[in-house]
């Protein structure tokens, strides 16, 4: 085992609808020096259904991690909340010792990698994901990350504000979640950026899905910012 | 108890009303941001809240989890100064000692402080059917009561209603139009209320905290009118939940530090009044009788589970000032009482799951009230607990539990996954017109489901 060998977690978000963002997360760990090993029979942690409250549902699919994953490596997922599903949950619903769990740009940061600049001279917005601000207190690392790649970030009146999506609370209450992700969106050209960076597929889905409706302003994940630029 | 239940589909259809308001969407917005804005201010002046906070928790629960030591302590203590203290299980069983005390004194006219707990059993409209008159005095829900309404947010009850329409409302009192000035219509308020408390045959207030070791029934308002309330008319009734009792009045130190700053940011609330038995010979003010009403209405439910925290509540606010839902629904579409996270944790706990069952679900689980709460109650853990709950009890929807159910099986599996999502694919110019899709897609466009999946580029 090499002691920079690295579990990539796609999450299912992240492979279905933004796998170009998985494909960047790897480019970022191996250009970094990694081994990356991507389990093949990785789904999903489960918690689309554990914050519904249907643990049993729950379970089957979070076996699907414990069955892919080994304690023997970190595992690095581009998805503040399913992070903290799989590091603040799953071995308490699985009756299991708890995984080395790394959100990615906190995975980056700690290990102190460069950055090439390729966001040279534009302003970017960041969106904090609740589960990853509030749970893992991950804060100053995307920020860090993104303006180590040349980008300026301009501060949304109010970054830490949820923005709607809430897993199943954006079918049950679809006007609340969507009149949350305008405002969310409101802050973006408001404060000068161009571009609004999340590090949660679930965020982004329900953003980008927002703002290409109503002509706001594009959605990227913080792994494309870093690996590719903010255009992609 | 009924008057806090809601029917499943009350939530949604509530914040669509609110959300379309505009004027309400702007007066939400303002009142939160300053109430959130000052507490945060007012947290920062402490050297270190942290401490304070875990000091407030565990004096909040050490009572909790004891409450009927602590019942009985309060009742010596208040007994031995000439005070009646009376346990209502039931709602009914409150509002029918509260009448019968203003019966007893035949009192016509009743002045009430700002009390939750009185909202929760629905007191007034007992009152009022008894022939009693019934004035609230907090302004804000002097406003509201004028208006036929009841107050929906723990602090600024009134923060939906515009000067222009609290005129008319004012006007309506004086008998002459008056305008729509703030100086004007305060003077107005303070003129009725002054008559009311001068002519108030029983006194109506709740109790912030109550006092174990003295007996004591603590209140704090800005307007003083809780003062007035319980030491002018000849009969003060106090009602409280079971759960507002700390032991000891060195306790209140922690607690009123922070509820102070965590409700409307101030270090102090302008009146904070300690009343400790009724008016003793040789005292010139305060009331000839003294009750305080502890109601449990459910709260029992609460005790000895994984959901005992809530107890610890102290109704400041706080959670409601930072919680991204009620910053777009405003307090009503929680029910009648309790709103924000706490009263999504708490009503479902008071009435049972099956009769709030949305609640556990009006909140996106961001975590805000959970950070925010002065004697750290996990709210968003609590609320996810309900969920768990709403299933095992059978709660839930049939047709959601199906569908995870299915989902679960087939997500067991990568073969299963691969092939459902493959199926949702093909299926996707579908998904728009039923069920979850057409409830997402009538906002926001469903992504494409990518062709090419990391896993198959490798």
């Amino acid at each position: 085992m090499s002691s920079d060998r690295v579990q990539l977690f796609a999450t299912c978000l992240g492979d279905l609808i933004v796998p170009e963002a998985v494909a960047d997360a790897d480019l970022l760990l191996r250009e970094a020096g990694f081994d990356v090993v991507f389990p093949r029979r990785q789904v999903c942690c489960g918690q689309p259904a554990f914050n519904a409250g249907h643990r049993k549902a729950a379970r089957r699919v979070a076996r699907t991690f414990a069955r892919a994953f080994s304690r023997h490596a970190p595992v690095v997922l581009p998805s503040g909340s399913c992070a903290t599903m799989v590091s603040h949950y799953l071995p308490e619903l699985l009756g299991t010792e708890p995984y080395d769990v790394w959100e990615l740009s906190a995975f980056l940061a700690a290990r102190e990698i460069d950055l090439p600049r390729r966001n040279e001279g534009r302003t970017v917005a960041y969106h904090d994901s609740c589960h990853m601000l509030r749970e893992l207190r991950i804060h100053d690392q995307p920020r860090r990350l993104l303006e180590q790649t040349g980008a300026t970030i301009a501060m949304l009146p109010r970054p830490d504000l949820c923005c709607g999506f809430g897993g199943t609370f954006s079918v049950r209450q679809p006007e609340v979640s969507v009149a949350m992700a305008d405002d969310k969106l409101a802050g973006v050209p408001a404060v000068g950026a161009e571009v609004l960076v999340t590090a949660d597929p679930g965020c982004l889905m329900h953003l980008r899905g927002r703002s290409t409706r109503t002509g706001g302003p594009a959605v990227v994940h913080l792994a494309t910012a870093l690996a590719r630029g903010l255009d992609g | 108890m009924s008057g806090l239940a809601q029917s499943r589909d009350r939530f949604r259809e509530v914040a669509r009303r609110k959300l379309d308001d505009e004027r309400v969407q702007e007066a939400i917005e303002v009142s939160v941001a300053r109430l959130r804005s000052h507490r945060l201010e007012a947290w920062g002046e402490l050297e270190n809240v942290e401490p304070l906070r875990q000091r407030a928790h565990e004096i909040r629960m050490r009572a909790v989890r004891d409450i009927d030591r602590y019942l009985e302590e309060f009742t010596r203590a208040l007994e031995a100064r000439g005070g009646h203290v009376k346990v209502c299980v039931t709602a009914e069983e409150a509002t029918a000692y509260v009448t019968d005390v203003c019966r007893r004194h035949e009192a016509k006219l009743v002045a009430k402080s700002k009390s939750m707990a009185t909202e929760e059993i629905r007191l007034n409209a007992a009152l009022e059917a008894a022939g009693l008159r019934v004035v609230e005095t907090d302004l804000g829900e002097y406003i509201l009561q004028l208006g036929g309404e009841h107050p929906a947010h723990i602090i600024a009850p009134a923060l939906e209603k515009t000067t222009d329409e609290i005129a008319v409302l004012f006007s309506d009192v004086e008998g002459a139009p008056i305008p729509a000035e703030r100086e004007v219509l305060v003077r107005s308020a303070r003129e009725r209320l002054r008559g009311v408390f001068l002519e108030a045959d029983v006194g109506i207030t709740g109790a912030n905290f109550v006092v174990a070791e003295t007996g004591t029934v603590v209140t704090v308002t800005n307007e003083g009118n809780a003062r007035l309330v319980s030491s002018l008319p000849k009969v003060h009734i106090a009602i409280t939940g079971i759960e507002r009792l700390v032991p000891t009045l060195a306790d209140l130190g922690p607690l009123l530090q922070l509820l102070g700053r965590s409700g409307t940011g101030q270090r102090l609330t302008s009146y904070t009044h300690l009343v400790t038995g009724p008016r003793r010979a040789g005292e010139e003010d305060g009331p000839d009788e003294l009750h305080v009403v502890f109601l449990e209405n459910g709260r029992r439910n609460l005790m000895g589970t994984k959901y005992e925290e809530m107890l610890a509540c102290i109704r400041c606010g706080a959670c409601l000032n930072v919680c991204p839902v009620y910053r777009k629904t405003a307090g009503e579409a929680y029910g009648p009482v309790y709103s924000g996270p706490m009263g999504a944790v708490l009503v479902p706990l008071l009435v049972g799951l099956d009769r709030a069952p949305s609640l556990p679900h009006a909140s996106s689980l961001c975590g805000a009230c959970t950070e925010a709460c002065p004697v750290k109650i996990p709210l968003h853990e609590l609320l996810l607990e309900l969920r768990r709950d709403l299933v095992e009890q059978r709660a839930a929807r049939w047709r959601e539990r199906v569908a995870l159910s299915l989902w679960s099986f087939a997500w067991s599996t990568v073969l299963g996954y691969r092939l459902s999502t493959w199926g949702a694919r093909l299926g996707r110019p579908l998904a728009r017109r039923l069920g979850p899709g057409r409830t997402w897609a009538a906002g926001r466009e469903i992504p494409p489901l990518a062709r090419k999946r990391f896993r198959s580029w490798k």
